[in-house]
């Protein structure tokens, strides 16, 4: 009986063990992953100087993990396994109430705080003669703290923005995306799977820039709201891979009064004639249908009537919480250029002075804010 | 690379067991040396230098103390001398820059730091190789003829990187003459599954409890949040290092070794004295052996013993880094056991069976604060917060949570912890099967879960 177990047990471990070997090399090396959105490491090129610095055996590593037989079945079996242990949590995003999966925020750093709004001040009194606006939206565990799994806790982003506000003063005009958003949290402004924000609140946040400019904003009745996808798995999705877990719709506004548009993308020197990129709707990564995604700069150019046009010139320096903004404010500014700090390397005053630009909208959400010190980069 | 690693698991390790297997026994251990040492390169290409370094001398110095006709003042001269390359080695890389930083300190000096980063396993196999000499001198085991042997005995990489540290006088036959079989090989297996199930399911998944639980305000932690976080923290470090004792035990049985036993279910103690002969016993019985013995042991009246227990104990707590804090958690625990010796063992022997346990258990936890912040400030503030002596809430709603989504894990944990009976050893084949299959599903899940990172913002 023992023996029979014994061989049983040897048996199936070299199995396991040569089976799994087998299958990583015979299944074919796989160049991106679509759950992950990311390039997946190839085999590492072998050169004494890398091995010697242990960059090859780490390498080696990472594309031995990356590269392993079923890798998405495997995630998708330890969240099975965690959510069956109660745990509330997968990989920092939290199944909350009502379908929404919400990112973890813990209490940021005072310091660092201090150092990214200081960023911003300084940026403003280096360029006097330019109007700048600061919005900083939460992100959905800002707003729907009450939506969090039974007992968990979240440091309120609304004392983050308040203290951000405090630090800013009156150096610029700043819009605290509490006030716009919490009289509409019964309404859907955050997608239920993902980490920003709907075109609903998307258009919330272009109204309070529009009263805050003491401009007129578009109503919601100057649009046909278009469903143009239903079965959006965002990036919280992605993290927590909690099974059972509904899809968002994705919405467009699309004007009545349709304006033409000019999209460039100076990164590559793509040029289009719409803001919004519908192949993307066919992939994963559905958010990148606003603008295409993130790119370092981008200009646009629309053809606003007298009626509707408000200003001349903006620059939008931003995360991708602007991408589905930038389309409401195309409706009443004739050009704008939108920059995304994290990737963009050039001095932003420079670009400024360069360009002629007198107005400036910062917009980003508490989380990236936060966690991203690329915001120094504004002191170039 | 760990043995908990998807490369090691599914590409080292079949390797290297065809490669083994399918040799003629001669060449087995040149197999095994050439792996190990493979294994050890590729997590420290320029270090094995120090390690092939270290087996050399040590193997020449047991290749002097064989001679016959040396005679004995000469012998302790040799030994002295390999005593004092392994410590000068260890001494180097682990403690020259404690050393630096607290003389810096002291003196308002400003010697630079060496920073050199500490060579994989070093702990270990000076340790081995000391061991290895003395049981020379003692006569209690022969001089390795063959360099390669010897070689073999310092790298075999299963218990190269993290023990158990393994006596020569244990595996000295089995270097030459080892027996495999399916049952020792299926034996291995079963050490090696429940080893990889203990790292991966319970001390990672616990671990992001603790390390929760520390990242957050020490200073306002409420108290049932404090013994929550401590009780994950030990439940962290026994199944992390139990875990790997485990596995390296497992894999020295597929290779036909039978190491020494590291951890005798530690948790389960009665007493401080009892939980030291349970926890990483191969380091308290080297140190047993090679110091307190020789120190004169309990044979010299009580002030010397009390003398020795609080060397091996301070030498005990400074082996487990180079940090003021666990040279503490060495004298905390020197301490505790000289006052059983005096009298807390006969007072303890009246109380009934379930206030030992909880005795040893309170103190214990005690002790892993002081092993777990390298900042004393850390360790009084968290000690602050177990008796409630920060004026903050006995609990909080994130107490509550972190409760109850670890409630199924903790549960898991202190079943472990009970000396398992090996049910499942004897049950039935198929039983067998599907359970040591399953953690591996269930660790190979974990682990690859491990390397999942999504890219969110989406650019390349």
């Amino acid at each position: 009986m023992n023996k029979r177990a014994d061989r049983f047990l040897v048996v199936g471990f070299l199995t396991i063990l040569f089976s799994l070997l087998a299958l990583f090399i015979i299944l074919p090396s796989r160049t991106f992953s679509d759950t992950e959105n990311r390039k997946l490491h190839q085999l590492p090129q072998m050169t004494w100087d890398k091995i010697w610095s242990k960059t090859f055996s780490s390498q080696a590593e990472t594309y031995f993990t990356d590269q392993f037989p079923y890798r998405e079945s495997w995630v998708w079996a330890k969240s099975i396994l965690e959510q069956s242990r109660l745990q509330q949590e997968n990989n920092g995003i939290y199944r909350g109430k009502d379908g929404y999966l919400l990112e973890k925020f813990g209490e940021p750093d005072k310091e660092k705080l201090q150092q990214y709004a200081g960023a911003i001040k300084e940026f403003s009194e280096k360029n006097p003669d330019a109007a700048m606006t600061f919005l900083l939206a939460p992100t959905s565990i800002g707003i729907y703290a009450e939506r969090l799994p039974w007992m968990a806790n979240s440091y309120p982003q609304s004392k983050v923005n308040s203290y951000i506000g405090g630090i800013l003063g009156e150096s610029l005009t700043y819009i605290d995306g509490f006030d716009f958003l919490t009289p509409a949290a019964s309404k859907e402004i955050y997608y239920r799977t993902d980490h920003h924000w709907t075109t609903y609140g998307a258009y919330l946040a272009y109204r309070a820039y529009c009263e805050r400019m003491g401009w007129e904003p578009l109503s919601k009745d100057d649009f046909d709201v278009k469903t143009v996808s239903d079965s959006f798995l965002g990036s919280y999705h992605t993290r927590g891979q909690f099974f059972g877990v509904q899809p968002d719709t994705i919405q467009a506004y699309v004007p009545k009064n349709l304006v033409p548009v000019q999209m460039t993308i100076v990164d590559t020197g793509e040029v289009s004639s719409s803001l919004y990129k519908p192949e993307f709707l066919l992939k994963k990564d559905k958010y990148s249908y606003f603008l295409g995604g993130v790119h370092a700069l981008v200009t646009i150019k629309s053809q606003v009537d007298a009626t509707q046009k408000k200003m001349d010139k903006l620059l939008v320096i931003k995360d991708s919480y602007a991408h589905s903004v930038i389309p409401f404010l195309a409706q009443n500014v004739s050009q704008i250029d939108v920059i995304d700090i994290r990737y963009y390397n050039g001095s932003i005053s420079e670009y400024m002075k360069a360009n002629g630009i007198k107005n400036v909208l910062l917009l980003f959400n508490t989380t990236t804010f936060v966690n991203g010190n690329e915001i120094l980069k504004l002191k170039y | 690379m760990v043995f908990s690693s998807l490369l090691f698991l599914f590409g080292f390790l079949p390797i290297v067991l065809l490669l083994y297997y399918c040799s003629p026994r001669r060449i087995r251990n040149v197999i095994l040396l050439i792996t190990s040492l493979f294994f050890y390169a590729w997590g420290e290409p320029v270090y094995i230098v120090i390690m092939l370094f270290s087996t050399l001398t040590d193997y020449r110095f047991g290749l002097l103390l064989s001679r016959p006709s040396m005679p004995d003042r000469q012998r302790k001269w040799v030994v002295a001398f390999s005593i004092f390359v392994n410590i000068s080695l260890l001494g180097f890389f682990k403690y020259a820059d404690f050393l630096i930083g607290n003389i810096n300190a002291v003196l308002g000096t400003d010697i630079p730091l060496t920073n050199l980063p500490l060579p994989i396993g070093i702990s270990f196999y000076t340790f081995q190789s000391m061991s290895y000499i003395i049981d020379i001198y003692r006569g209690t085991a022969k001089a390795q003829r063959s360099w390669l042997d010897f070689a073999t005995f310092v790298a075999l990489f299963p218990q190269l990187v993290a023990g158990p540290i393994v006596h020569y006088s244990t595996v000295s036959e089995q270097i030459r003459h080892r027996t495999v079989s399916v049952e020792l090989f299926a034996q291995g297996v079963r050490r090696f599954t429940i080893g990889l199930a203990k790292k991966v399911l319970l001390a990672n998944n616990i671990g992001f409890l603790w390390t929760t639980i520390s990242a957050s305000d020490i200073q306002t932690l409420p108290a049932a949040t404090a013994w929550l976080g401590i009780i994950a923290f030990a439940f962290q470090i026994y199944f992390d290092f139990s875990g790997y004792s485990d596995m390296a035990i497992g894999l020295g049985l597929m290779f036909g070794f039978r190491f020494n036993e590291n951890f005798n279910s530690p948790y389960m103690a009665q007493s401080i004295t009892d939980f030291w002969r349970r926890w990483h016993i191969s380091l308290s019985s080297w140190f047993r052996d090679y110091v307190y013995i020789p120190l004169g042991g309990n044979r010299r009246g009580s002030w010397l013993q009390f003398r020795n227990i609080l060397v091996v104990w301070l030498l005990t707590g400074i082996w487990h880094g180079a940090s003021w804090n666990f040279l503490l958690w060495g004298l905390y625990f020197g301490i505790l056991l000289i006052i059983e010796k005096w009298i807390g063992l006969r007072f303890l022997q009246r109380l009934p069976k379930w206030m030992r346990h909880v005795y040893a258990g309170i103190l214990v936890l005690f002790g892993w604060v002081l092993f777990a912040f390298e900042q004393l400030t850390d360790v009084t503030a968290y000690l602050q917060a177990m008796v409630g002596g920060n004026g903050g809430p006995l609990w909080n709603q994130d107490s509550v949570y972190l409760l109850y989504t670890n409630a199924v894990l903790l549960v898991i944990l202190t079943i472990a912890c009970k000396p398992a009976k090996l049910r499942l050893q004897q049950a039935r084949p198929i039983l067998q099967l599907c359970g040591y299959g399953a953690l591996w599903f269930m660790s190979i899940a974990y682990l690859v879960d491990a390397t999942f990172n999504p890219f969110l913002y989406f650019r390349f």
